[in-house]
């Protein structure tokens, strides 16, 4: 007839489950797979040993129970065509399952640890005192940042005039700073200094010896964004009539400061860091109080939450210097 | 015939040594206002060295130059301001590129010649408008062609209401299809009467606009006259080898 239609024709079942599943076989198939495996992984944990130090038999069994796992956990992370969260969870479940048979089986004494680092009655009459601390040392290292970024600029801009004479001190301060241990400045400021007639308190001996460390870095990070700039854009400024300093000012820096900004955004974090280092002549900041409060209690208990403390101020920064390195990329990609 | 017009630039034995290359061997060169002088000759002969020490971007190693009389070689001279009369454009345009296009052409006049913000915007668009880019103001470099882009470092020079201009190869690294348009512009700006400096190779234009060839060849100056005398009867050896590899 002139009907050119196929007739239509019912699909067998192993058709109909080929569109509907693909073409994998069953026991290639995570939703076959997963169900099945999990509870293999089920029955062999209900069947681990108690804890305790195990006898050669149950070693083995443990072996072979790990040996099966980490087997499974490859082909599953490695195989890319898995969706991603089926590979998350294996990824997670390994973590997890590792850190179970190590929590059971090492022989760790896991009470003491908990006692001794992880206190939480320790811990609770502890952040009044640490949130001071904190307070000390976010006021250090801002005061710090900002004296350290002008004099950085300041040194950076001195270079780039390439006077000889000027350059000689410049490269002898940049040098020494970042050559001699912030530890030891600091040490040297606050009980040395007395005996030239200066006599700086703790915070002030901080402020000074941390500023001066860091402006030097600081110093060398710009002068690296100031060499970047490509010579034409000086030819360019130069040859409209404006001076050094307005071709610094209006045409330089401002590019510079795009290609700068990641990497001092890393240098304040280690700046904040490196504060902790004047503990060293008492000045209450975070980890003096930290280990006052160890002291105190016979218990590191409150140099871990110090070190949370740490953490908690700091992550954001790292987190934005990366948001910044890529974004300044695409900046620093368009200058040109 | 050009005594009676005003001396622009005289630059008297003129030499400019790279370490122990000697890049200049002692040129002397008048131009008069109103001028249209196009430098030709092969890569290498000083065409850059000899414009980029007319306004001091290279420092030159003996000789004078004086700018509308003033001797910019002599210590006390202000080279900023012998520089704010002389308008320079690259090979590479050298636009700012964090600035906008408007922004680029505003920057010196307001700076350098402290002209009012206000002044500077309307002659920073009256600029945009005569190179044809007045819808452009607020790009920036890199949303610009190659050709837009040099048009507005034409703009940006001419902001300064400068006496002469220095062209350093314009087009050199511009799209054939691009050339054109930056020419017209040269070409609008040679008629107005502008005194102008131009390296370039474009012969068309040199043979349209330019009043005078200087051909430079390994730091002399080897023949010099009308576009007319010197493309159609070149007299030295060099300039008919020069001229028979670009035509």
């Amino acid at each position: 007839m002139a009907n050119s239609k196929p007739t239509p024709t019912r699909e067998s079942f192993a058709q109909r489950y080929r569109i509907r599943f693909g073409h994998l076989p069953w026991y290639k198939r995570y939703e076959f797979l997963l169900p099945l495996v999990v509870t293999l992984l089920v029955i062999g944990f209900l069947l681990l040993p108690p804890l305790g130090k195990p006898t050669p038999a149950q070693w083995l069994w443990i072996g072979v129970f790990f040996a099966l796992l980490i087997l499974w956990v490859v082909g599953v992370l490695t195989d890319i065509e898995k969706p991603r969260w089926i590979r998350a969870i294996a990824a997670v479940g390994f973590v997890f399952v590792l850190g179970f048979l190590f929590y059971r089986y090492s022989g760790a004494q896991w009470d003491k640890l908990t006692t001794n680092f992880f206190n939480l009655s320790v811990m609770e009459g502890l952040w009044g005192d640490l949130g001071q601390g904190l307070l000390m040392t976010i006021k250090l290292a801002f005061v710090s940042m900002g004296i350290s970024l002008v004099l950085g600029l300041l040194i950076a801009v001195l270079r780039s005039l390439n006077n000889p004479i000027l350059n000689v001190f410049l490269i002898i301060y940049i040098d020494f700073f970042r050559a001699i241990p912030l530890i030891v400045l600091v040490v040297f400021i606050f009980y040395a200094l007395p005996f030239l007639g200066i006599e700086l308190d703790p915070y002030l001996s901080a402020v000074v010896a941390v500023s001066l460390n860091y402006a030097a870095y600081v110093a060398e990070v710009f002068r690296a964004g100031i060499e970047s700039i490509y010579r034409g854009q000086v030819e360019a400024s130069r040859a409209l009539g404006m001076s050094t300093m307005q071709t610094m000012r209006l045409v330089i820096l401002p590019q510079a400061v795009r290609v700068v900004i990641p990497p001092t955004t890393g240098l304040m974090v280690g700046l904040l860091k490196d504060t902790a280092l004047t503990t060293i002549i008492g000045l209450p900041e975070l980890l003096y109080k930290g280990i006052q409060n160890t002291i105190w209690q016979s218990n590191p208990t409150p140099l871990v939450a110090a070190a949370v403390l740490y953490i908690v101020v700091l992550l954001p920064l790292t987190r934005f210097s990366g948001y910044l390195e890529t974004r300044s990329k695409k900046w620093v990609k368009t200058a040109r | 015939m050009g005594e009676d017009r005003a001396l622009m630039i005289d630059v008297i034995d003129l030499h400019k040594y790279f370490k122990d290359h000697h890049v200049l061997k002692g040129l002397n060169q008048k131009v008069y206002k109103g001028e249209v002088v196009a430098i030709i000759g092969p890569s290498g002969g000083g065409k850059s060295t000899f414009i980029r020490c007319l306004n001091r971007l290279e420092e030159p190693s003996s000789g004078k130059i004086l700018i509308e009389g003033t001797d910019i070689t002599a210590t006390r001279t202000d080279i900023n301001r012998v520089r704010m009369e002389i308008g320079m454009v690259f090979q590479s345009f050298n636009l700012f590129p964090h600035l906008t296009a408007l922004q680029n052409i505003k920057l010196a006049p307001i700076h350098v010649r402290r002209m009012s913000e206000k002044d500077a915007e309307e002659r920073g668009r009256q600029l945009l408008k005569k190179v044809g880019l007045q819808e452009k103001a607020s790009a920036y470099p890199d949303q610009l062609s190659g050709g837009q882009q040099q048009r507005v470092a034409i703009a940006r020079a001419l902001a300064m209401q400068p006496n002469m201009i220095f062209f350093d190869e314009p087009t050199s690294a511009l799209d054939p299809e691009m050339i054109r348009e930056v020419l017209d512009v040269m070409d609008n700006l040679a008629k107005e009467g502008m005194t102008m400096l131009v390296i370039s190779h474009e012969i068309g234009f040199i043979r349209e606009a330019a009043t005078r060839i200087l051909v430079l060849a390994d730091g002399c100056i080897i023949e010099e006259g009308t576009p007319n005398e010197v493309l159609k009867h070149p007299q030295h050896p060099r300039t008919q080898d020069f001229l028979s590899k670009i035509l």
